[in-house]
């Protein structure tokens, strides 16, 4: 794929989300489903990879990048990252208390709030490709009940995961309950 | 609005911005929020480059831009402390090492996916993401799940899932309409 166009297609995600993971269902939508040149595991191997890491979840459209394009892709993910960040500068320079006004604020909030929604759909997919079988779904589980009730970071989730996943594969369990 | 004059150590060099949104919106384990809490303490008590009121500010807009609210915070505390090159400075420092290590990862990543050992470790890795993404949705839409506007959280959040999922409209045309629904739906009296 054109790197230009890579470039295009991600800021595309990242320009129209208000936080890391919201632009994935963009993302998704363009690269795997239209343009075929990345698949669901891919998107979960880069979030995998970005939550193992310290710095920003939004990190993810560079192994996104690294996916499709390899090294130039990495770049243009890193371009689409941090070019939105940039409308900071006329937001602090010319808008200030501005942006508290109500109808802005209730545009903004009411975007953010699909953004949820869109996530929650992008992630059937993300499932259906990464939980095959009795321990990866119990994983998920687990992992969410663990996300959603304590203040455990994303990273020991994560080693925790694979370590389980290891101990299953070694004791044969996988081999058995794999679908 | 004027670049940072009231910092009481006068305006750090590019090399200090540098250096301080290098090590710490690198290095931070915990996710933008912990990152956030981090440069709080490095740029309000210990160097003094921000009053508390611009350092809210920054942040509020930070969550009011699109893309990384992190990155915004640290490009727009940027700006204010040095203007345009503080800006660019900032947002490089903060973004360019920890692009690095993720490249790297991913590059090391795409090799061992196939080493046996490797294997089911990522397979448990990737069964944890979808907990994480799951986990995204909540933290996204949780700020506004309280009072008169969780019927509106309820509503457009389900209003998205089901356009995007059963009526196949493209993600970004469900965020367009999500916004244009924003500029008519009655404002509470609570904003």
């Amino acid at each position: 794929m054109n790197i230009f166009l890579l470039y295009l297609l991600l800021l595309k995600g990242t320009i129209t989300a208000f936080a890391g993971l919201a632009s994935l269902p963009v993302i998704q939508d363009t690269l795997v489903f239209q343009h075929h040149v990345l698949t669901d595991k891919q998107l979960n191997e880069a979030i995998v990879i970005t939550r193992s890491t310290p710095g920003p979840v939004g990190l993810y459209v560079v192994s996104v990048g690294y996916f499709v394009a390899g090294l130039p892709g990495a770049a243009a993910g890193w371009l689409a990252m941090i070019t939105p960040a940039l409308l900071i500068i006329p937001l602090v320079h010319f808008a200030g208390r501005k942006i508290e006004h109500p109808r802005v604020k209730n545009v903004l909030q009411t975007v953010v709030i699909a953004s949820s929604g869109l996530l929650l759909a992008a992630a059937i997919p993300l499932a259906r490709e990464a939980l095959t079988d009795t321990v990866t779904v119990g994983i998920a589980v687990v992992g969410l009940i663990l996300l959603l009730l304590t203040e455990l970071d994303t990273l020991w989730i994560i080693l925790g995961a694979s370590a389980i996943s290891l101990s299953a594969s070694a004791a044969g369990l996988l081999n058995r309950i794999v679908t | 609005m004027i670049v940072d004059s009231k910092d009481r150590n006068g305006p750090p060099s590019l090399g200090d911005i540098g250096w301080v949104f290098t090590r710490f919106a690198n290095f931070t384990l915990g996710g933008g929020s912990a990152t956030t809490a981090v440069l709080h303490h490095e740029l309000l008590e210990k160097r003094r480059w921000l009053t508390d009121d611009r350092f809210v500010l920054c942040f509020a807009l930070g969550r009011l831009t699109p893309g990384t609210n992190l990155l915004a915070f640290c490009t727009g505390a940027g700006w204010l402390l040095r203007g345009m090159p503080g800006a660019i400075i900032a947002l490089f420092a903060a973004s360019i090492p920890c692009t690095i290590m993720v490249t790297v990862l991913t590059a090391l990543f795409s090799h061992w996916r196939d080493n046996h050992l490797a294997q089911p470790a990522i397979h448990g890795a990737i069964a944890a993401a979808v907990a994480v993404t799951v986990k995204t949705c909540w933290t996204i839409a949780k700020p506004h799940f309280r009072g008169p506007e969780r019927l509106r959280a309820v509503f457009v959040g389900a209003a998205a899932f089901l356009l995007y999922v059963f009526a196949a409209i493209p993600a970004i045309d469900v965020l367009l309409l999500a916004a244009a629904a924003g500029a008519f739906w009655p404002m509470t009296s609570s904003r």
